[in-house]
């Protein structure tokens, strides 16, 4: 979430609310980016096993993020209102898995949840942590949506740089010097 | 029963491992990385050029999940709309390797990777996809591995386990 790393709690879950999706959206997703026939046309979708139209999960899971992401956004809100300074999210790097368990049909509402399993700091970007998160999305039946394995980097309050990366750092900022070291990695 | 949608189409049993098929491309524009990160990512490194250039992105790149998007398309375009699918189980290990900046031009290939009858459905064969998704510089974006329900022309074959 957008704190500092070293201020997320593992095992905390966060109730990212839910999201309706309707038969307009589904189609529209659809036409742009999983043309196929039981997510764009309804007479056709009829005769698959679906028997009618379903949302395309990358649809479910694009929904599933926007909710993660306007729960950051509260969530650093939240920290600003109790006169603390959120952290930094960053981009995530992959997603381990994802597994679709349940199709979504036109009305149904999806309700997301995010649990923190794990964190670590990052070997590869100094400065940085990454953050194991499950995304679970069940149905207004109470049937699970879909559910899956995220990773993502959240900015660590208390790095200090080691002093010789702070010396390499410092070498870069001077134009010739910058080039050459640039040129030697 | 046959499925009248899908019954020209290829099915399970027209399938073979290691099979490749060639994405196509698609141009990525700003236009399109600041629409998707509105309704999907509205991350200010998404959205803003100032943002993007601060972050560790270093430039407005486009969503992660529009790159999946976007290959998703090219899969439905160029393979799975051509095959009698059934929908899509998940996928894993989905490695975004590179960001996709304005201007980049994605495309690739994917590589079927597995096959296998479904033991619950035996009207399904389950296909598994090797993504291997680059941009113009050949530099790579995204790699994962999807499985696909794909129908079977006929659901009576005996299921027959491959050797380990």
């Amino acid at each position: 979430m957008t704190r500092w790393f070293e201020d997320i709690v593992v095992n905390e879950a966060f109730d990212l609310g839910d999201y309706t999706f309707t038969e307009e959206e589904i189609v529209r997703f659809g036409r742009l980016y999983d043309p196929q026939y039981f997510h764009v046309d309804k007479d056709a979708a009829g005769q698959s096993h679906f028997g009618g139209l379903v949302a395309s999960g990358w649809h479910t899971v694009c929904v599933g993020h926007r909710k993660m992401v306007d729960a950051l956004f509260a969530e650093e809100e939240r920290l600003r209102g109790l006169g603390r300074e959120p952290g930094i999210s960053g981009p995530s790097p992959g997603v381990n898995a994802m597994e679709f368990k349940a199709p979504v049909r036109p009305g149904d509402t999806v309700r997301y949840t995010l649990t923190v399993t794990g964190k670590r700091p990052s070997n590869s970007i100094p400065g940085w942590g990454l953050l194991f998160n499950k995304l679970e999305a069940v149905n207004q039946h109470a049937e699970m949506v879909y559910h899956a394995e995220l990773v993502g980097f959240s900015k660590l309050r208390d790095y200090r740089m080691p002093l010789r990366l702070r010396a390499l750092t410092a070498l870069a900022r001077i134009p010739m010097i910058g080039k050459a070291l640039r040129r030697g990695t | 029963m046959t499925n009248p949608v899908t019954k020209d189409l290829r099915h399970f049993e027209d399938l073979e491992v290691g099979e490749v098929t060639d994405l196509g491309k698609v141009t990525v524009t700003k236009d399109m990385i600041v629409s998707f990160a509105r309704e999907f990512d509205p991350f200010p490194f998404h959205l803003d050029e100032k943002a993007a250039k601060e972050s560790l992105l270093g430039g407005l790149a486009s969503s992660g999940w529009q790159t999946g998007a976007l290959s998703l398309r090219m899969l439905v375009e160029s393979f799975l709309g051509n095959i009698a699918s059934a929908g899509g189980l998940g996928f894993k290990n989905l490695k975004w390797k590179n960001p996709v900046m304005v201007g980049d031009t994605i495309g690739g290939t994917v590589t079927i990777a597995e096959l296998r009858r479904s033991h619950h459905h035996p009207e399904w064969g389950i296909i598994t996809l090797d993504f291997d998704v680059k941009n113009q510089k050949g530099q790579p974006v995204m790699t994962m591995r999807l499985s696909n329900l794909v129908e079977l022309r006929d659901p009576a074959a005996p299921i027959l386990e491959t050797a380990p």
